[in-house]
This record gives structure tokens, C-alpha cells and sequence, in this order.
């Protein structure tokens, strides 16, 4: 088949959510197929500033066409137009302009998909919320399928535009089944064929338990690893972890591992690291005692099962139906919907480390059962392999 | 808390467990706080609970009745977001350029201050209408057990 994949940025240094999956699907399909990647010449996901040179090229054993970008975001006019469509009283020009101010604007995508877009199979097309998703996809909507990476957000709750917009791809891939439902809430008529693909890992590698000289880490911790921001539930998280220090019957440290966007608190429990390597950060997999989800909107986290693949168990926010839904499934994770919970479920799983090590293991043999390559491959080629081709069509 | 020796833990068995054990806490701790005499009833209070978890945890607080009842529903929603308008026909271009580049910009800090309190207030707006209309079902259920139990007249 001769496919082509949409994605706002793509790049072997690029380590978003949807980024990353995007092109871990990209390489295992180029083992089969003709595929490009289409995307913008932008690395740097707030500003959408061009740092990669438009035109051919290669990133692994993947081919890439990039369009640049015709304008930075401008991070205000954006945070207005979000508080009005967030608020749900956005008229439908107005939330057109949200996912133009979002961006990354390149008209020049668009046109490419106007001129060649039915010269392919299908164009498989990640993330809704972006400007090549949202605009390019009516496009070519009869040989469209979207990966969403939806989440219980602000955005598709006040979006109503988004009703008509899942009404036009010709397929589906999901990251879980809580996502799906999500989708087809929004959508007012059934949505076109679907399947819960998820995404693969590859198994630990053994051996990556010990950290880097000169890093000292104080055990036993807990772990968070991510974007340290309000948005991914942290001031939350900071708020709950301190709270629960004076009553704590266990000393335990709050390891934070990722770029922060916010305030850390200054508090002995608490480290914050920064972005962390691949080295440090298979070491602070193997070593934590758990990893804590704080984030209320997600569409699959990856870094819980990541933990999951070292055999940690893990504490998620129950407020998140995605997160809950992973929990509950793996059998690998407890989880909280308030302080109370918080403290207990953290509480629990250090007071009992038989109990948290099965969970880790529960989450471990759910990883090899449902999130291995293969597996998520298998099913993404029997789902193409059963569209009915626009070519075929009536 | 739960049987060790099982081949599988089950989350959500324990999951039920844990909210057990902190409803107990919980009640305890309102009644030492001087709350209602009927939390003396632990059935009484997780039913109480029951109603306010339903509310606030299981509800799509965007599907609320209230608003949809009142005579323009905008108005039960805190306009957090700014618009900028002007009815005069020549001088409004120049009044919206001024407020958008000059004032907005110098006002910025206090905006953005509001706007977070505005954003929790809407949210337990939002939460307070959802409890209402728990209570609301919740009552409506009873009237008709109570109807059938009493039978026809």
C-alpha cells in the first residue's frame, strides 16, 4: 500500500506523545509499505518556530516531506481564543480560529494533500487538535484515518465544530477504549470503522538498574516522569505529596523527572531533576518504589505503562477515565480521586511491598499481552487490510 | 485487607476496600468536627455519600438541567473570556486597538489573577448544580417507591 502519515512535527529528537507514536507506527509500517511522512519544518512545540529544512528527507528508514510554518504562535492571542472556546459559547469562526492560532500554520501541507492526496491508499492523519489534522483532513476525507489521542478536555468539550469533524474520516485508530467512547460521545452520527490499536513498547533492557556516577538519588522515591506543569496534574501532585509528609509513616521522596513549566516546591522530599537521558531514566524506572500519574487528560499514558514494562506499580488519578480504565485492566495501579485516596493508596503500596511488586507484575504480563510491536502491528494491518478502499467505493 | 494468597490482586477489590476503610475515617472525622447527629448511622452517611459521589465524580457537569431552565442559560455561566466590541462606527476601530494593545497588555496580570478564581468558582458552580440535580432524582425516585408502596386508593 502506498500511505502517508500527518503529523504537526516529526523528528528522531522529538519526544512527544503523539510524535512518538506516530513514528513508531511510521517505521513498522515502512517495513511493508511505501510511506511518507508529511509534516512542518517545526521542532519546538510552543513556538512552532522553523528549525528543520523544508523539503525531502530521511529520518531513519522513513522518508519525510516538511512544509514550513508561516507564523509563530502568538501565545496570547492563543490563551484568549482558548478561553472562549473552553468556556463552550465560541461561535464556529471562532473555534475555526482556534485550531488556526493553535497551529503550526503550512497552507503548504494542505495544498500537497489538494494536488496528490488521492495518490495514495490512505493518509493516516494523528492528533485532532492540530492545524494539518483539523483542515487537511476534509480534504481527503474518503481515505482519512485519524488517530485522535483525544482527551476528556476543555477543547472537545467546548468544540462543538468537532461533532461534524468526526463524522468524516473513513477510520479510526484508538490508543484505548475509554478514547473510543470519547469520540463517539462527541460524534452525532456512528463513527466509521474503528479499532483500539494502543501502542507498543519494546521489553526493558535488562542491566539498567544503576544510575549514572555523580547522580545520587535518596531511597526509597517515588517517581513522576514528564512535563512538570500545571496542565499534567503536578501542582496537584505537589500539594497532595507535602500534605501527606507530616502523617507519613514512611520517609519517602518525590523524584521529579522532566522539563518543569512551574514552580518547585522547596522541600527536602521533593527533587526535581529536569529532563533526565535515556540512561537515567531506565535507572529511575528500575529503582522507584512506584510512579504516580497525576494527569487528569490523557488518551493513553505511556509512562504508565513503561513503568508497567520495568514491573513498578503505580498510583494514577482516577479522575481520568483513561487512567482508571488502564488500572483497572492491567490489574497494575491504584488509584485516587481526592487527598484521602492519595494518602492511603501511596501509604498502601509502600506499607506493603509484596502487594505493590505483584502489581507491577500484573502490569508487566498486561504490557506483554497487549503492548508489544507485534501485537499493535497485527492489528493495525488486519484494520486497513479491512477498510473499504475509496477506490473501491461507490 | 485482602487474601495474599490469591494468584491475582484485584484492583478493584481493593480499590473497594480502601474507600471502605476511608468512609469509616471520614465519618468519623465529621462527627468529631461537630457534624449532623445522622452520621451516627453509617448507613445513613454512605448514602449521603453515595448521592454527593454520584454528583460530583459520575455526572458530565456540562449536562446540567438548571441552566437549560432558566430564561437565557448564558446567564448561569461566569464569562471568563474577554470580548472586544464597540457600537460607534469610527472611533470603535480605535477604542478596540486601545484596549486590546495598550490596556489588555498593562492589565494582563490582573486578568490572568481573576481568571483562575473564576475558573474554581465556575467549577463549584458547576459541581453545586450537579448535587441539586442528584438530590432532585434521588427525590423524584422515592415519591414513586413511595407511590406503589401505598397502592391504589
Amino acid at each position: 500500500m502506498k500511505l502517508a502519515c500527518v503529523i504537526h512535527r516529526f523528528g528522531a529528537d522529538i519526544a512527544g506523545g503523539s510524535e512518538g507514536h506516530c513514528r513508531g507506527v511510521a517505521e513498522r509500517l515502512a517495513e511493508h509499505h511505501d510511506i511518507t511522512i508529511l509534516t512542518t519544518c517545526a521542532r519546538n512545540h510552543i513556538t512552532w518556530q522553523n528549525e528543520y529544512p523544508a523539503g525531502l528527507s530521511k529520518v531513519g528508514p522513513v522518508p519525510v516531506r516538511r512544509f514550513p510554518v508561516v507564523r509563530t504562535r502568538s501565545l496570547h492571542q492563543f490563551a484568549e481564543i482558548s478561553e472562549l472556546v473552553f468556556s463552550g459559547a465560541a461561535s464556529e469562526p471562532e473555534q475555526e480560529r482556534w485550531f488556526r492560532e493553535n497551529g503550526p500554520e503550512t497552507p503548504g501541507l494542505l495544498e500537497f494533500l489538494e494536488r496528490h492526496g488521492a495518490e495514495y491508499d490512505w493518509i493516516l492523519f494523528w492528533s485532532f487538535r492540530y492545524y494539518e489534522t483539523f483542515f487537511g483532513l476534509p480534504l481527503v476525507a474518503d481515505r482519512a484515518v485519524l488517530v485522535p489521542t483525544a482527551e476528556e478536555d476543555p477543547l472537545i468539550r467546548g468544540a462543538g465544530i468537532l461533532g461534524r469533524f468526526f463524522t468524516l474520516p473513513a477510520g479510526f485508530l484508538f490508543l484505548t477504549p475509554e478514547e473510543q467512547a470519547l469520540v463517539a460521545v462527541r460524534s452525532p452520527r456512528p463513527l466509521a470503522p474503528s479499532c483500539v490499536i494502543g501502542s507498543g513498547l519494546e521489553p526493558a533492557r535488562p542491566g539498567s538498574a544503576a544510575f549514572p556516577a555523580g547522580l545520587e538519588i535518596p531511597t526509597p522515591f517515588v517517581l513522576y516522569l514528564g512535563r512538570v506543569d500545571p496542565n499534567k496534574g503536578c501542582e496537584t501532585l505537589f500539594r497532595h505529596f507535602l500534605r501527606h509528609q507530616p502523617t507519613a509513616k514512611r520517609s519517602v521522596s518525590l523524584v521529579m523527572a522532566g522539563p518543569a513549566n512551574m514552580p518547585i516546591p522547596d522541600h527536602p522530599s521533593v527533587r526535581c531533576l529536569g529532563f533526565v537521558g535515556e540512561a537515567v531514566r531506565e535507572a529511575l524506572l528500575s529503582n522507584a518504589s512506584l510512579l504516580i500519574v497525576p494527569s487528569r487528560y490523557e488518551s493513553l499514558s505511556i509512562v504508565l505503562l513503561e513503568a508497567w514494562n520495568h514491573g513498578v506499580p503505580a498510583l494514577v488519578n482516577g479522575r481520568c477515565s483513561v487512567l482508571k480504565g488502564q488500572a483497572i485492566r492491567a490489574n497494575g495501579a491504584l488509584y485516587y480521586e481526592n487527598f484521602d485516596e492519595f494518602a492511603r493508596g501511596l501509604g498502601y503500596l509502600l506499607d506493603h511491598p509484596d502487594l505493590a511488586r505483584q502489581l507491577g507484575q500484573q502490569g508487566l504480563a498486561y504490557v506483554n499481552s497487549e503492548y508489544r510491536w507485534p501485537q499493535v502491528m497485527q492489528k493495525l494491518e488486519l484494520f486497513l487490510g479491512s477498510l473499504s478502499h475509496p477506490g473501491h467505493r461507490r | 485487607m485482602t487474601d495474599r494468597n490469591a494468584s491475582a490482586v484485584s484492583v478493584e477489590r481493593l480499590m473497594h476496600e480502601i474507600a471502605d476503610d476511608l468512609r469509616g475515617e471520614r465519618r468519623e472525622r465529621a462527627l468529631a468536627r461537630g457534624g449532623p447527629a445522622e452520621y451516627r448511622d453509617p448507613e445513613i452517611f454512605a448514602a449521603v455519600e453515595g448521592v454527593l459521589r454520584r454528583a460530583v465524580e459520575s455526572r458530565d457537569l456540562d449536562a446540567s438541567l438548571i441552566p437549560a431552565l432558566l430564561e437565557d442559560e448564558e446567564d448561569s455561566r461566569l464569562q471568563t473570556h474577554l470580548r472586544f466590541s464597540s457600537h460607534r462606527p469610527l472611533t470603535g476601530p480605535v477604542i478596540i486597538f486601545i484596549k486590546r494593545r495598550i490596556l489588555l497588555p498593562v492589565m494582563r496580570w490582573l486578568y490572568e489573577y481573576s481568571l483562575e478564581n473564576f475558573r474554581r468558582q465556575q467549577q463549584v458552580n458547576r459541581i453545586l448544580f450537579a448535587c441539586l440535580e442528584e438530590l432532585a432524582i434521588e427525590n423524584a425516585r422515592l415519591q414513586r417507591l413511595v407511590k406503589e408502596q401505598s397502592g391504589p386508593r
